[in-house]
């Protein structure tokens, strides 16, 4: 594993067809370690199918994903060009957690088998090793004494924090979050972001799909404007939010914050 | 920290065992209190009956004098048949030779009734029919042992070959979902009678052997075993095919983001249908096996024929011997019964596995 990379995660001309529907167009991004990138905009822009797009739960129709400079996928015509070997691109997909606006957390398994599942089963690690590690992570996002309830006991909240302790214990390098409050009710919102600040402040490179502005504002490195499959505006916080430059990014802007 | 984790141990342990205390007393006191009662009822019944000796000494002078000359005849001359059900029991003698006698009586409750006639007669036979029909004092290939055992295997074996196939028919390689398509077509589309006596009588004879020599020559019971074995294959082969659409419609009733979220985590698609998706869409299976289990339960009436003596083989058999056409209605309240048993038993499975929802 080379650690001398320049981004550690990088797509090129990125495009994705759903049959004749173009959801994303030509998306090329660079994203450097330790980023945290917002991604906003309205609905149908393709936000999450790009994030899903960067951890193959959709297939590109063409492009390239760079992961650590390394050409993890080349697509063109929805054919693959040219990809790693099956245990390389899996090594390397293991370094992306995500966490779902649904949660998906698996309902027949306790909080505590849910973050230790994957390590045990995917990476073969020792069953008292993860489970030690798990009940730390369950510690950092507040939920130690929930560790042996099921997750439909859970609040909504609780949920995603679970969602998120499970991803982190894998120890990915980045953490892709699609819409993690969208399906919350506002009063749950506030503890789910409070975890994601504080994984930024780890320096954990972070993706995130979010219409919480005012979290955007506040943590971002750099956000992403999506509107019809493209980039339409890119820039720190203070350049999108104060003195956005595209017509749509306006108009968005003063949909949501109005609201 | 080690402390902590020690401390939530305990404290989930004690709490864990708490909610089974509440568990077992609150929500089945209702119940334990009757089946309770209906148990000590029965025991108390049960010895209040009066045994066989009593229903023995009970016969008429005649048969008591032929009963005693037996006991020095090495040919006796005697049969007598004793059925006990628990509570209520039934003995009936008859006699061979120039001037034939029969007698029957019914005990129950301390006393012993005449059942030569009338009501009593009915009971008596309804007793005789139970006693054999339910395959008691016979071994497990009789009556309704052989129903629930036959039953119950099949479920097993079609469970798990089902699963097989509904992993087949939902797999993105076309071979493997056409060929478990064919099989579920073919075993759906024909009559199970049929597949039977395709197994018993039509592969033996392609491939020249006997189902019965399958077992030991010196087991009596070879020719019951090798057609037992015979009926098990066919049925499970069918019930699979059932199976495969339960199992099939209850994996892909599982929330697709389960799928996702396992291969986000990387699992493969193996892991994820070991590990989440088939123990999830086990819950969801239940009620239909259950389904499947009481289809089964009747269509193992179908052994007839191959000569088992399953409770539909035993019942016909006394209607023709005897020519009692009461005999179905014992048939029927036998079935009902195990069907009744084992849809408690399912409905306590599927709350069991409903825990997390």
């Amino acid at each position: 594993m080379s650690d001398s990379y320049e981004y550690i995660l990088r797509t090129e001309h990125v495009s994705k067809h759903f049959g004749t529907n173009e959801v994303l167009k030509d998306i090329s991004l660079s994203v450097k370690k330790g980023e945290v990138i917002c991604i906003i905009g309205p609905s149908g822009a393709g936000k999450s199918t790009f994030l899903r797009s960067l951890n193959q739960l959709e297939k590109i129709t063409s492009g390239k994903i760079f992961i650590r400079d390394e050409l993890f996928l080349h697509r063109e015509n929805d054919h693959t060009v040219e990809k790693l070997p099956r245990e390389k691109q899996q090594e390397l997909l293991l370094e992306m957690g995500m966490v779902f606006q649904r949660f998906n957390l698996f309902p027949h398994k306790t909080v505590l088998a849910n973050v230790c599942e994957a390590p045990i089963v995917v990476k073969k690690e020792k069953k008292d090793v993860v489970e030690a590690r798990a009940r730390e992570l369950l510690n950092r996002v507040g939920l130690s004494e929930k560790a042996d309830e099921y997750p439909n006991r859970l609040s909504g909240g609780q949920q995603q924090r679970v969602a998120i302790a499970r991803a982190l214990a894998m120890n990915p390098e980045i953490m892709l979050f699609d819409e993690p409050t969208s399906a919350l009710d506002p009063e749950l919102v506030g503890e789910v972001l409070k975890v994601m600040k504080e994984l930024a402040d780890t320096g954990m490179t972070m993706l995130c799909v979010t219409h919480e502005m005012g979290f955007a504002k506040e943590v971002a490195d750099r956000v992403l404007f999506m509107a019809d499959g493209i980039i339409a505006e890119e820039g720190t916080p203070e350049q999108i939010f104060t003195a956005p430059k595209a017509e749509r990014t306006k108009n968005f802007l003063n949909a949501v914050l109005e609201a | 920290m080690k402390n902590q984790n020690e401390a939530g141990e305990a404290a989930k342990q004690s709490s864990s065992g708490e909610k089974k205390k509440k568990f077992d007393l609150k929500k089945y006191a209702k119940q334990l209190i009757v089946i309770g009662i209906i148990l000590i009822a029965c025991i108390i019944l049960a010895f209040l009956k009066p045994g066989q000796q009593a229903l023995l000494s009970h016969t008429s002078p005649a048969m008591q004098k032929m009963i005693d000359a037996d006991a020095n005849l090495t040919r006796k001359r005697v049969t007598a048949t004793y059925n006990s059900l628990f509570i209520i029991e039934y003995v009936s003698l008859s006699t061979s030779g120039a001037n034939p006698m029969s007698e029957r009586y019914v005990g129950f409750l301390g006393r012993v009734f005449p059942a030569d006639e009338g009501a009593m007669k009915v009971v008596g036979q309804m007793v005789n029919y139970t006693y054999r029909m339910l395959g008691c004092g016979e071994n497990l290939m009789h009556g309704a042992k052989l129903t629930i055992l036959l039953t119950t295997l099949t479920v097993i074996f079609g469970v798990l070959l089902g699963t097989i196939l509904a992993l087949g028919k939902i797999s993105k390689r076309k071979f493997l979902s056409k060929l478990s398509g064919a099989y579920i077509f073919f075993f759906r589309g024909t009559p199970l009678l049929i597949q039977l006596f395709v197994v018993y009588f039509t592969v033996p004879g392609i491939f020249g052997f006997a189902w019965r020599d399958l077992f030991p020559a010196s087991d009596a019971e070879a020719v019951y075993k090798g057609a037992f074995t015979a009926a098990l294959i066919a049925f499970a082969l069918n019930s699979g095919a059932y199976c495969a659409e339960i199992v099939r419609s209850a994996i892909q009733s599982i929330d697709k983001g389960q799928f996702e979220a396992s291969k986000a985590l990387g699992m493969s698609y193996g892991q994820t249908m070991v590990r989440i998706i088939i123990p999830q869409s086990v819950r969801r299976m239940i009620p239909n096996v259950s389904n499947e289990f009481i289809m089964i339960l009747k269509d193992a009436s179908l052994v007839f024929a191959i000569s088992l003596m399953d409770i539909t083989t035993i019942s016909k058999n006394i209607m023709t011997s005897e020519g009692s056409y009461l005999v179905f209605i014992p048939a029927l309240v036998i079935y009902l019964v195990i069907t009744a048993f084992f849809g408690f038993i399912f409905n306590k499975i599927e709350k069991k596995f409903s825990v997390y929802e």
